[in-house]
């Protein structure tokens, strides 16, 4: 049994003819690696290795490489908040503090309990006008407060999510899905 | 229309206009009017310099591309805008996504390629879709294809997402994640002009300076140069944030003064507060204090103030906030995205953090300071492959130049003077 599905092992294999060169294609594969898992497991790239005839070794340095690539399990909702100097400025580290309070963890590589949530501080997202900011589902939340946080969080525990999930940018779906048409979550 | 703050084109000046999908006259001004050199002529002639952060002027980089060398040749942009304190790339992705596609199409057209990549930071989803659009929308136009304008000259534009790395703004960084592996800067020569992208002659621009090109184009290269200084003319668009009432993204004809647009476009610190120091450029460029508001927005100002225009980033920060601990947040995040290829980057970005944490610890004495000293000379003037370690440097060396006390204050008395301590800071 293999960790990722054959329809992705399959969308995995026609990548490299869209290159001038094949590796390319380890970027956008390892992307649709973990859009099906949630995160990147040894076995799937190992999987992604084999299906573009790379090294795993190779395939597992340039997952480690890049912080959008996740080799620990996350929440299905990951917070991303910038905390570096023009949001540290407009009160960053006070956004993170209440983010770890109001989901229960500790630190970033704990997910919360229900499994809904975990959190990450960042570098620069590129939004400095808005902030204190972040990113949540695909989408940049600006002029941070705790309330807003609360709200987010609330939103997201709601059993009928208030946001649909099939909305641009929306949520990551882990059950078995229809043709893709959204990018893994970062 | 994505949220906006701050002024886009509200004088008369380039960014003023949009090109919308059903005008692109600047595209076919290049395309039927117009030779490939002269377009490259034009752009030198309007003395347009890269808005990415190391100024190089604009027309020159193209010159160095031979367009008549067999084989493909690639325009790569780079969109994966991650200087600390910089938006503005992000800004025009998000509200004119058209001008950035006619300026692509235009520069391949001029140095003989048929093939651009935009690589896009993985964070940038609404950038990214709204470029898809534009770049979707100028196709079903017929300005995109195997035909544009039925010009027969295939132009073809594809997006490429990166996954998270500041070091992927260095553009030959950027090549290698482009080509599927970990971003390690390359060693010059070859020149990506010569040896890019898949081993091909490759353009590499920034956004925001491909986004100027059909102005130049449609106006010609004289008119842009009037605007500006004689050296660094045109606008630019600065991003300023920090302790501003009006943090946003301003459009300056380049030239004016940093207390105008700290303190009037952006309205300056909160009341009761002043403006202790601002980074100019990004936060790789060297601090400024207050007395020196009056410097000028140009490269050759800044650089008599020993700083940079770097990536136009303005990152005001008021006197409640403590410089050492702004100087050891910036430390962090620079020892953390240094790509580990080049050893005084490496081992020296996490050397001054350690040193940092004793200071503010209250660990500190003389040896710490001599210390920062050390490791910001070690990281600086060409040791490493790629200049984030001399960023890393000049973080602690400006600050340490005119906020000496500070330091002091931290190092050797143990105590900071300064109101406000973020938490967790």
């Amino acid at each position: 049994m293999s960790a990722l599905s054959s329809q992705v092992l399959e969308e995995i294999k026609e990548l490299p003819a869209k290159y001038p060169q094949p590796r390319s294609a380890v970027m956008p594969a390892l992307d649709l690696a973990q859009e099906e898992l949630g995160h990147l497991t040894p076995e799937a790239m190992s999987e992604v290795a084999v299906a573009l005839q790379l090294d795993p070794g190779y395939v597992e340095g340039v997952a480690t490489f890049y912080s959008l690539f996740h080799l620990e399990p996350t929440g299905k909702h990951r917070f991303y908040v910038c905390t570096n100097l023009s949001c540290m400025l407009r009160g960053a580290n006070e956004i993170v503090a209440h983010v770890k309070q109001s989901i229960g963890v500790t630190h970033a590589e704990q997910v919360s309990a229900d499994g809904l949530f975990s959190y990450e501080e960042v570098e620069c997202l590129g939004a400095c006008e808005f902030a204190p900011m972040m990113r949540l589902d695909h989408k940049y939340h600006y002029d941070l407060t705790t309330e807003r946080v609360d709200q987010l969080i609330t939103e997201r525990r709601a059993p009928t999510p208030l946001t649909p999930t099939l909305s641009p940018g929306g949520e990551r779906e882990r059950k078995p899905r229809a043709p893709r048409k959204k990018k893994a979550d970062g | 229309m994505a949220e906006r703050r701050g002024s886009f084109g509200d004088q008369p000046q380039h960014l003023l206009y949009e090109s919308k999908a059903g005008g692109y006259t600047a595209l076919r001004k290049a395309l039927f009017d117009m030779k490939p050199v002269d377009l490259t002529n034009e752009v030198k002639t309007s003395g347009l310099r890269g808005r990415g952060g190391a100024g190089f002027a604009t027309g020159v980089k193209w010159s160095f591309i031979n367009r008549d060398a067999p084989g493909p040749k690639y325009v790569v942009v780079n969109a994966d805008e991650s200087e600390p304190g910089t938006a503005k790339d992000r800004y025009i992705l998000e509200n004119s996504p058209h001008m950035v596609v006619e300026g692509i199409l235009i520069a391949a057209y001029a140095v003989g390629a048929n093939q651009a990549w935009v690589y896009i930071r993985g964070e940038y989803d609404e950038p990214s879709r709204m470029l898809t659009e534009a770049i979707d929308e100028a196709r079903a136009k017929g300005y995109i294809g195997p035909q544009p304008m039925g010009k027969d000259y295939p132009l073809d534009i594809r997006l490429y997402r990166g996954h998270g790395a500041y070091i992927c703004g260095e553009e030959t960084a950027l090549l290698e994640s482009l080509e599927g592996k970990r971003a390690q800067p390359r060693s010059r020569p070859p020149f990506p002009a010569v040896k890019g992208a898949w081993g091909r002659p490759t353009l590499l621009n920034n956004v925001e300076t491909l986004a100027t090109v059909p102005w130049i184009i449609n106006n010609g290269g004289a008119a842009y140069a009037k605007l500006g200084t004689d050296k660094s003319p045109g606008t630019r668009l600065l991003t300023v944030s920090g302790n501003v009432r009006k943090p946003g993204v301003y459009e300056v004809e380049i030239g004016q003064t940093f207390r105008h647009v700290i303190m009037e476009l952006a309205g300056g610190p909160p009341e009761g507060r002043k403006v202790k120091v601002f980074w100019p450029g990004g936060s790789s460029a060297p601090v400024l204090p207050e007395s020196m508001l009056d410097v000028t927005t140009d490269a050759e100002a800044l650089a008599a103030a020993r700083s940079m225009a770097g990536s136009g980033g303005v990152i005001v920060m008021d006197d409640t906030h403590c410089v050492v601990r702004a100087a050891h947040r910036l430390l962090k995040f620079y020892a953390y995205e240094s790509c580990g290829k080049c050893t005084p980057c490496r081992v020296g970005g996490d050397w001054a953090v350690r040193t940092y944490e004793r200071i503010l610890a209250n660990q500190g004495s003389q040896v710490e300071l001599d210390t920062l000293q050390r490791v910001s000379d070690g990281l600086q003037n060409g040791r490493c492959l790629c200049g984030l370690g001399d960023s890393a440097g000049w973080v602690i060396d400006s600050t340490l130049r005119h906020f000496r006390e500070e330091y002091e204050d931290h190092a050797l008395r143990h105590e900071c003077n300064v109101g406000a301590v973020p938490a967790n800071a």
